[in-house]
């Protein structure tokens, strides 16, 4: 009777613990099988092989453009490898499962890289991917399921870095992994699917292949710190090649007797059509593709706009008690604690009201502080709002109340209705000169090149930027969570805005970015530690900030290096000297474009010749 | 006495699982109605038919172009291997009709070409390659043919993981992937630069199908080659190919041994 009843039912599978089982087991030692591209993955890739590589001209251009030698910068020394190359790289792999302690529920499995002791973590939980604003780091945020026999893993958020190790080819910040990891006894194949709408003009498919080894190898650790390669050279110098001036282009082609084109081309080189298509290509056609094709429209970002545009104001904690507030134009920073908010930028003032209120969901202290970095709207564009919402208890009273001169502020000798604002003494002289409301102003101002405060339990200094973005511009560190506020010095999003008439340059732009490199430490492996807040965009560490920063400098050697060949601005631009950064940043219509910032860059370097 | 109940309903709770899974086989196995097995056809775990084209995306320089002659890193070669290697002479393979011998089963699927994938019948598979105009034929059961050409014999099974409980010798569980062995190999070329594998060679080959959300479908074939006469350990690679719709492209050409 209990067979007949059982007999009707499906046999069923059963699992050990509640929650989906892994129908694999990849737990365990591996180590990389090394029978294909041994020449990359061990002594390096050699130049110009972009070979079997699906970039796009901007892809193309940024690897010709690489100097290797970049890795000397401080900055660049200690980066880690992105998840992608992470995978292709030398050393001993672990992979373990994570298990909730009381249900033995998969949490996530996370697979550890020795070299640059990459750890990657797979969560299997369900857990939704971060929003735009989360920051970015080399390995991503990777969440997998099990289809079939298969492990199959998404990840996100990485950083810019290489898509293949020591050439230049390059994998954007915008790119997507997804991957397989099937087991074969014990074989391991993992493919890599890597979607760059930045750099790449279809998806870019690899495999690698790991054997499992039955004892720990026991070599985990891959130690790196920074320290000085070359000794005095300039602050603003980044190693690259000018547009087609690559001196080692042709080494490769040459070395193996093949067609220059052959590994320029892109996409096609991956296929079998790729012998027909060499029988096409002149070699004036060849040549062309060491530098950006002319007669073209600059190419415009394909990036994800990391802003919401869903009405509402998103809080995103950033560390300790500082948070990042995106939904309102440029990014917003609180510090909260015993005292009253500290608030560093007041966006667009469109959503002036739901700020407010989001600010009141960290505190329930008043709105103290306001400290502008600029003076542009984004940015001191809810100043009005957020300081009548605000008061500053510990003016009541003081001495120096009675000495502010009324009248020219209209609400420092009323500070229980007001915060104080502050800022340096340029935004507050461009804004009046603006006409702004007299309530939105900062009153509070310094002159030199450093404003301090301590404030709920932190350091919180002001740095001058003179003659970058603006002529007032201004860093902001909270020093105890270790975080920089950078207004529109640093976005992760355009070009820098840089406003030549108020006071702003290319050259003090780049020593703004290097001054917030000055004042950054890693936590590991190139990132992390002190997290910069750029004016729009994403949150971001160092790596982000030196990545824009090289990016600053390398246009800005080209148009110099194009006015010193006594080119006009219209011939710079004709020439496309920001083609490998335009799918990253290009805007051709709105109130920053591509050409303005060619313009800028072109314009104060006429005005002020720069120097190295 | 109560501690001593509960321990029996924990005992009855794991051993009346593995009871009835007996009892089921038993009874399909013995004195029920047998359920005849699926054919291989029916029980592919995942589709694998329709035209596939290469992407050449590792060992670039060396698949898409003739290497130089010598050019066998990182191959783990014997030496033995290597000297044969070394006096590759593609005029005479020509001379002696062996402009194939890069098309053989170890060779082909790293090849830039396109496959195309049909069941011939419900326990037959065959591949076509468009690079050199060759065809596999995959048997599920008893492999048919003597070999001695350029493509062997190959036979192939599912592979899935096995679940524990889900049948008397365990069960598959969802998934899986298509293994061929493939044996009796005519000795050819692992690279078209005369690396040679012998007659001996074991190809073992997984096909996994992998599709990739919102977008391509693609088949990676993870192969291991195990020739004690020429290679000093297995080699192991992984190829990738994706899928096509229609059949654009498909450009039979004969063998070339250069």
């Amino acid at each position: 009777m209990l067979c007949v009843t059982l007999s009707g039912q499906a046999p069923q599978i059963p699992t050990a613990t509640p929650g989906q089982a892994p129908p694999v087991d990849l737990s365990g030692y591996w180590s990389p099988v090394l029978h294909e591209d041994l020449t990359e993955r061990g002594p390096g890739s050699e130049i110009a092989d972009y070979g079997g590589f699906p970039l796009n001209e901007a892809g193309r251009l940024w690897a010709l453009s690489y100097d290797s030698s970049r890795v000397t910068l401080r900055h660049h020394q200690c980066e880690a490898y992105l998840a992608p190359y992470q995978m292709r790289a030398l050393g001993n792999f672990r992979i373990w499962e994570e298990r909730e302690e009381h249900t033995q529920r998969l949490l996530a499995i996370h697979i550890w890289a020795q070299t640059t002791e990459g750890h990657r973590i797979i969560w299997m939980d369900g857990r939704p991917h971060p929003p735009a604003w989360a920051p970015h780091t080399f390995r991503g945020f990777s969440t997998g399921r099990f289809v079939g026999n298969a492990l199959v893993v998404r990840t996100t958020h990485m950083k810019n870095g290489a898509l293949r190790r020591g050439n230049g080819v390059p994998q954007s910040d915008q790119a997507t992994l997804t991957e397989s990891f099937v087991r074969h006894d014990d074989h391991l194949t993992n493919v890599t699917v890597v979607t760059d709408p930045v750099f790449l003009s279809e998806p870019m498919v690899r495999s690698n292949d790991f054997s499992r080894q039955p004892v720990d190898p026991g070599a985990w650790l891959y130690a790196c710190d920074d320290g000085e390669q070359i000794l005095d050279r300039p602050k603003d110098y980044v190693p690259h090649y000018m547009f087609g001036k690559q001196p080692f282009a042709r080494e490769f082609a040459a070395r193996y007797k093949l067609p220059l084109a052959s590994s320029l081309l892109g996409g096609v080189t991956m296929y079998p059509e790729l012998a027909a298509r060499l029988r096409t290509v002149t070699n004036a056609e060849a040549d062309t593709l060491l530098a950006p094709l002319g007669g073209r429209s600059p190419e415009t970002s394909k990036g994800v706009d990391p802003e919401p545009h869903d009405g509402n104001i998103h809080i995103w904690p950033v560390r300790d008690n500082v948070y990042m507030l995106v939904g309102d134009g440029g990014n917003i920073v609180v510090q909260t604690g015993d005292q009253g908010a500290f608030v560093v930028d007041t966006g667009e003032g469109t959503m002036s009201e739901k700020v407010i209120a989001a600010i009141r969901t960290l505190t329930n202290q008043p709105i103290q502080f306001i400290a502008n970095t600029t003076f542009r709207r984004e940015h001191t564009g809810g100043n009005a709002a957020l300081g009548a919402a605000g008061q500053d208890p510990s003016l009541p009273g003081s001495f120096f109340l009675v000495q502010s001169p009324r009248g020219v502020t209209g609400f420092f000798d009323d500070p229980l209705k007001h915060a104080t604002m502050m800022a340096h003494v340029n935004v507050q002289v461009r804004m009046q000169a603006a006409g702004a409301p007299a309530g939105a102003v900062p009153a509070d101002t310094y002159l030199d090149d450093r404003r301090r405060k301590f404030h709920n339990g932190d350091a919180i200094e002001l740095f001058h930027q003179p003659n970058a973005v603006t002529d007032g511009d201004s860093l902001v560190h909270f020093r105890r969570a270790d975080v920089i506020v950078a207004g529109d010095i640093f976005t992760t999003t355009q070009f820098p805005v840089i406003d030549v008439k108020s006071g702003g340059s290319v050259q003090g732009l780049i020593a703004a970015l290097n001054d917030i490199l000055e004042r950054t430490v890693y936590r590991h492996q190139g990132e992390g530690g002190t997290y910069i807040v750029p004016g729009h965009g994403y949150l971001a560490d160092e790596h982000e900030v030196v990545e824009y920063r090289d990016m600053v400098v390398i246009v800005r050697d080209r148009i110099k290096a194009l006015i010193e060949a006594g080119a006009t601005l219209q011939q710079v631009k004709a020439a496309r000297v920001t083609a490998d950064y335009d799918t990253q940043f290009g805007v051709n219509t709105g109130p920053w474009t591509t050409d303005m910032f060619i313009e800028a860059v072109y314009s104060s370097l006429k005005a002020a010749p720069a120097k190295r | 006495m109560k501690l001593g109940l509960t321990k029996a309903a924990v005992l009855l709770a794991v051993l009346l699982p593995l009871a009835f899974n007996v009892l089921v086989d038993a009874q399909r196995g013995g004195r029920g109605v047998p359920a005849a097995p699926p054919t291989p056809r029916a029980a592919a775990p995942f589709d694998l038919a329709g035209q596939w084209v290469s992407l050449i995306t590792e060992d670039w320089r060396q698949r898409q172009f003739t290497p130089a002659k010598g050019d066998y890193v990182p191959l783990p070669l014997s030496p033995a291997a290597r000297k044969i290697a070394d006096s590759w002479d593609p005029a005479k393979d020509e001379a002696a009709g062996e402009q194939c011998k890069a098309y053989g089963a170890a060779g082909l699927m790293r090849l830039p070409t396109r496959i195309r994938i049909a069941w011939e019948d419900d326990t037959t598979l065959k591949l076509e390659a468009d690079a050199g105009t060759q065809t596999r034929t995959f048997y599920f059961g008893a492999p048919q043919g003597s070999g001695g050409d350029w493509q062997g014999v190959s036979s192939a099974t599912w592979d899935a993981p096995r679940a524990p409980f889900a049948g008397r010798g365990g069960g598959p569980s969802s998934g899986g992937s298509l293994k061929v062995v493939t044996t009796r190999m005519k000795p050819g070329y692992l690279r078209k630069n005369g690396v040679p594998y012998g007659t001996n060679a074991v190809l073992t080959e997984y096909f996994d199908r992998f599709d990739v959300p919102g977008g391509d479908s693609l088949l990676v074939v993870t192969s291991e080659l195990v020739d004690t006469e020429n290679l000093m350990t297995p080699y192991w690679t992984s190829q990738q190919f994706k899928r096509e719709n229609g059949t654009t492209g498909w450009n039979p050409t004969p063998c070339s041994a250069r």
